[in-house]
């Protein structure tokens, strides 16, 4: 099963997705959380904590500054750039286009 | 006066743009309301019925740049001149411009977004405020939609993730030599409220508005609002920081 949340800021994505995450988890299905979001605040819905979703977004930066690899597949994106998240969760963050052309907002 | 709201989605930033906008309007100045969020939500907090006021397809013109296809502004037209003529009027004599939505599937955005960034490239000058309210998040606000702003309003809740975006935010801005960067506290429930979000954020608090839920009926109905109650809490606190604002003499 695969599910993207979408909506209008402030909907309640986030939490909605960290809420999914677990819940699927917890009825024990192995679970990958994926933050798409430009500004990552999945971690701290799905309970890891402020400082380890602000190193989830280092990594990212690293990678957007060229000083990381980028992944080579998907199972490589949530090894290296994944986290343990409480109920087995395995969260990662996926790089956005930082400098995008406009009419790309 | 040139601003533009920040900050995480939901933290309301939309609300406060556009009650801002109007009370600025109210006091006698030349106000341009800017809503450059693809999602947008400031025509309701202006109380303006329109919700799609884009510029059109004909407002720039394609050329060559170097072997490469790129838009400017028609000829003729200014930045001023687009202003005029295709800003909605709004309530308190606001002005208002949107990026503009989607129109269905097969419609192009590109040429509305290069004519929004032409146009402020360009902006009124002297006489005129600008007030704008930028997407949610933190990608480009500084470089592109909103490099207009002399002053940057970081609008936070006393919240990990709202702080985050925040702290996230001075980042950027210190990396981009942006302009002054300033946090307002919004939905503060409690006395220390403010002062945490200022702590978290590490930007300087210009003002705090309390939570009130008059801004939640006001967005259920899709009303301003200042059209709502105008001495509810929230805009009161609002009042406040436009003149905290408009004291500053650092600020034009």
């Amino acid at each position: 099963m695969k599910i993207a949340v979408v909506g209008k800021g402030g909907s309640g994505k986030t939490t909605t997705a960290a809420i999914l995450a677990r819940t699927f988890a917890r009825a024990g299905h192995p679970t990958v959380a994926l933050d798409c979001d430009s500004n990552p605040n999945l971690g701290i819905s799905l309970g890891i904590g402020e400082a380890a979703t602000e190193e989830l977004l280092s990594l990212r930066d690293a990678v957007d500054a060229g000083e990381q690899q980028h992944a080579v597949s998907a199972d490589d994106l949530v090894d290296r750039f994944g986290v343990d998240a409480p109920d087995g969760v395995r969260l990662a963050v996926v790089s956005a286009i930082q400098n995008p052309e406009p009419g790309c907002p | 006066m040139r601003v533009a709201f920040v900050g995480k989605g939901g933290a309301g930033k939309s609300s406060l743009a556009g009650t801002f906008a109007r009370i600025l309007a109210g006091t006698g100045r030349n106000v341009l309301a800017l809503d450059s969020d693809p999602m947008p939500g400031m025509a309701f907090s202006l109380g303006i019925e329109q919700t799609d006021s884009g510029l059109p397809d004909g407002a720039v013109e394609e050329y060559d740049q170097e072997g490469r296809s790129a838009y400017r502004l028609r000829e003729g037209l200014t930045g001023t001149g687009a202003v005029m003529q295709y800003a909605t009027p709004g309530p308190d004599g606001v002005h208002f411009l949107q990026l503009g939505k989607a129109r269905g599937r097969q419609w192009s955005n590109t040429r509305q977004h290069f004519a929004f960034q032409r146009v402020l490239d360009d902006l009124p000058g002297d006489g005129w405020s600008v007030v704008g309210d930028l997407p949610g998040g933190t990608r480009q606000p500084f470089l592109t939609w909103g490099r207009y702003a002399e002053t940057f309003l970081v609008v936070a809740e006393p919240s990990p993730a709202s702080c985050l975006t925040g702290r996230r935010l001075a980042k950027l801005s210190a990396m981009h030599g942006a302009p002054r960067v300033l946090v307002i506290a919004n939905k503060v429930r409690g006395t220390g409220d403010a002062e945490l979000v200022a702590e978290r954020t590490g930007l300087p608090l210009i003002g705090a508005v309390p939570w009130d839920p008059v801004v939640g009926e006001a967005d259920r109905v899709g009303r301003a609002v200042l059209d709502l109650d105008p001495d509810c809490r929230s805009v009161t606190a609002v009042r406040s920081l436009v003149a905290a604002l408009g004291e500053s003499r650092e600020i034009r």
